[in-house]
């Protein structure tokens, strides 16, 4: 569904590249976790996809089109969702929903269905300007269903929503998947990857570290951590400790050896833990 | 279809926003200002300061009464000119449009063609073969032409010169081209800034509101086409340019234009200013950052129009500004019997360089969506 190989860009045009040498491919049917941290050059890979950054340097085939000389057709297959929602103001939910439609010459969805979806239903008829940060931003998401997209684009879908509607928005994103929709995701949020992703890639400062499902990562590096509370000079320590690398066993040994614990449990590293330990970098 | 469907939305979208309003209320005070602050012709009054350097009786006796025949009233007014905390008395004779002050003393007139600067000022005086003659005090502005005027002026014999200029015939070229009022003069100039030059800030601040809030990115990942999206504004600023060109013309010129030739260039000129607009604003991210060059670009346009209103003023450099020949061509349009040719060759041209403003306006947004 989509074919990156050897992307580089850079905003100035110099040495100084937001994406470095990134590669990879997405299946079709599967959702693709994109993760990193912010600056990491994860939405300049995804417009570079999507065709509103100009490809400088490498190959990017989205959905059976090259991008070199991307077509309009290619967008009738293609939804995205903003990170910053981006609707009309000054259009009611309805009216923003209804005019989007008109823009593509494929099938697409009923407005009132789709506002049903995301729970802006009895907010049809007003005005996107007024609603609040979180109700735009589930308009942005609906609109980018109107054409039922075969590949969809979604930058943090579920940022600021209160944790209902996340839920709900991740049930909508399982439920398209099942219908054979390709999903492309790009967050920050380890939690939600680990939830819906098959298989999540890792890029910081522009390059790609690795790809893999969440389940190998688990298996590879996700070897069982132990927390421990334990007191040291009248303050109480929380660490954990891998049970396998060498340094953090000793350590482990070491203050057992010299504290009084408190607490010590094992835990299955998340996704996050993983993420740091790979990577060396907190997301932020 | 898109662009129809898109043109209907922007129209919306004008409607319930501001800088459509802000361009018709700006055409409602145009209007206004023409018809009720200026007046149909401008009758200018100058001032001219006098004093006769005569012997005693002569001034009331020769030149007095030549002056009272074109008094107004038939009276002469003894008034005072105030200049520097000093009264200076006058006599005041009003003619059509020129009042004669003439003081009492020669100081008089030097101090206040000094101070209130009034067309001229001439002390009269007398040679030994008691002839007249005159000294002026002009004010620096005057032109070259003008100067050589006053200094042949009083070799020739005044009479032949008067039977000479009525007995020369004048005749226009074209039946009925009526002179334009000085009030209808205006329209032109104000059509060329009003309906089309705030088409490139108008279109300018569309786009800037789309670029701000991200829509011109959702509108990009659609299966329409940038050129749809940017005709859409156009065509919206054409509408409200017709409209607000309507708004001034009709009460004030009537039926008098030839309103069919007008909407072709009306709608050359729009497309003209609203591509430039798009032009402009793909270089920039907001509107305070393309302040500066829209302004400038501003008042260039206007230039044509000082050129206008100012005939001693007309540099071959400011003929080159668009902005010249369309004036031009809105004042045949409502002229009886204007050049209609003429303002089909403007349009003409217009239409070809929004066509080119558009091709580049197209490959620009192409590729500066994003950054
Ligand atoms: N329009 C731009 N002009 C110049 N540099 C840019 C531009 N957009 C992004 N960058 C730079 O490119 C790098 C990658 O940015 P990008 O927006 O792709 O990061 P991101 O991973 O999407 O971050 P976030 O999670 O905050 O959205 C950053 O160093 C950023 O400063
Ligand atoms: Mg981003």
């Amino acid at each position: 569904m989509i074919k990156v190989s050897n992307l580089y860009h850079s905003y100035n045009k110099d040495e100084h590249y937001a994406v470095k040498d990134v590669s990879f491919e997405v299946e079709e049917g599967e959702i693709f976790g994109f993760l990193g941290p912010s600056g990491a050059g994860k939405s300049t890979t995804q417009n570079i996809m999507t065709g509103l950054l100009q490809l400088q340097k490498g190959n990017v085939t989205v959905a059976g089109y090259d991008v070199k000389t991307i077509s309009n057709k290619m967008f009738n297959q293609i939804g995205m969702s903003f990170e910053e929602s981006n609707v009309y103001s000054k259009l009611s939910a309805k009216e923003n929903l209804e005019f989007y439609r008109k823009l593509f010459d494929v099938e697409t969805r009923d407005p009132m269905e789709l506002l049903r979806l995301v729970g802006l239903h009895d907010k049809a008829d007003i005005r996107a300007g007024e609603f609040s940060k979180g109700m735009k931003h589930r308009l942005t998401f609906a609109r980018s269903m109107i054409n039922n997209p075969t590949l969809w684009f979604l930058d943090e879908p579920t940022t600021g929503l209160d944790p209902a509607i996340a839920s709900e928005i991740k049930g909508i994103i399982r439920e398209q998947n099942k219908k054979g929709v390709t999903i492309f995701l790009t967050t920050h949020n380890m939690y939600i990857a680990d939830e819906l992703c098959d298989r999540v890639a890792f890029i910081v400062d522009g390059e790609l570290l690795l790809i893999d499902s969440p389940r190998n990562l688990k298996l590879q590096y996700g070897d069982k951590l132990v927390e421990v509370e334990y007191i040291k000079e009248g303050e109480t320590i929380k660490e954990s400790f891998s049970t396998i690398q060498k340094e953090d066993l000793d350590k482990l040994q070491e203050v057992i050896g010299k504290y009084e614990i408190q607490t010590m449990h094992t835990k299955e590293a998340t996704l996050e833990e993983i993420f740091i330990k790979v990577t060396g970098r907190e997301l932020v | 279809m898109k662009l129809w469907h898109s043109f209907l939305k922007e129209m919306k979208l004008s409607a319930r926003g501001f800088y459509f309003y802000v361009e018709i209320l700006v055409a409602v005070i145009i209007l206004v200002m023409i018809l009720f602050v200026v007046p149909e012709n401008f009758r200018s009054v100058e001032d001219e300061y006098l004093f006769y350097d005569w012997p005693e009786g002569v001034f009331e006796e020769f030149v007095l009464p030549t002056l009272m025949e074109d008094d107004l009233d038939g009276k002469i007014e003894s008034v005072e000119v105030e200049g520097d905390d000093i009264l200076y008395p006058a006599q005041l004779i009003e003619s059509e449009g020129t009042r004669y002050y003439i003081f009492e003393s020669e100081e008089a007139v030097l101090r206040l063609t000094d101070l209130d600067r009034p067309k001229i000022g001439a002390i009269i005086r007398m040679d030994e073969q008691s002839q007249p003659y005159y000294e002026y005090y002009l004010q620096g502005y005057e032109t070259q032409r003008l100067r050589n005027v006053y200094s042949i002026f009083h070799i020739l014999d005044f009479d032949l010169m008067e039977a000479e200029f009525e007995s020369q015939e004048v005749r226009s070229l074209t039946d009925g081209y009526l002179e334009l009022s000085d009030r209808e003069n205006i329209v032109p100039a104000m059509l060329t800034f009003n309906g089309s030059m705030m088409g490139v800030f108008i279109i300018a601040a569309y786009i800037f509101l789309d670029k701000q809030s991200g829509i011109i990115k959702a509108y990009a990942i659609t299966a329409s086409s940038v050129w749809q999206y940017l005709m859409s504004k156009v065509l919206v600023v054409l509408v409200s340019t017709i409209l607000s060109t309507v708004i001034i013309v009709v009460p004030i010129m009537r039926l008098q234009p030839n309103y069919g030739i007008l909407f072709v260039l009306l709608l050359a000129s729009g497309l003209f200013s609203s591509t430039l607009g798009l032009v402009v604003a793909s270089f920039y991210r907001n509107m305070m950052q393309a302040f500066g060059i829209l302004y400038f670009l501003m008042i260039g346009l206007m230039l044509p129009a000082i050129a206008y209103f100012t005939p001693s003023w007309n540099p071959a450099w400011v003929q080159w500004i668009p902005t010249y020949p369309l004036i031009q061509a809105f004042k045949e349009t409502i002229l009886v019997n204007g050049d209609i040719g003429y303002v089909a060759w403007v349009s003409l041209g217009f239409f070809i360089a929004s066509g080119i403003l558009f091709v580049f306006a197209n490959a620009r947004y192409k590729k500066t969506l994003v950054s």
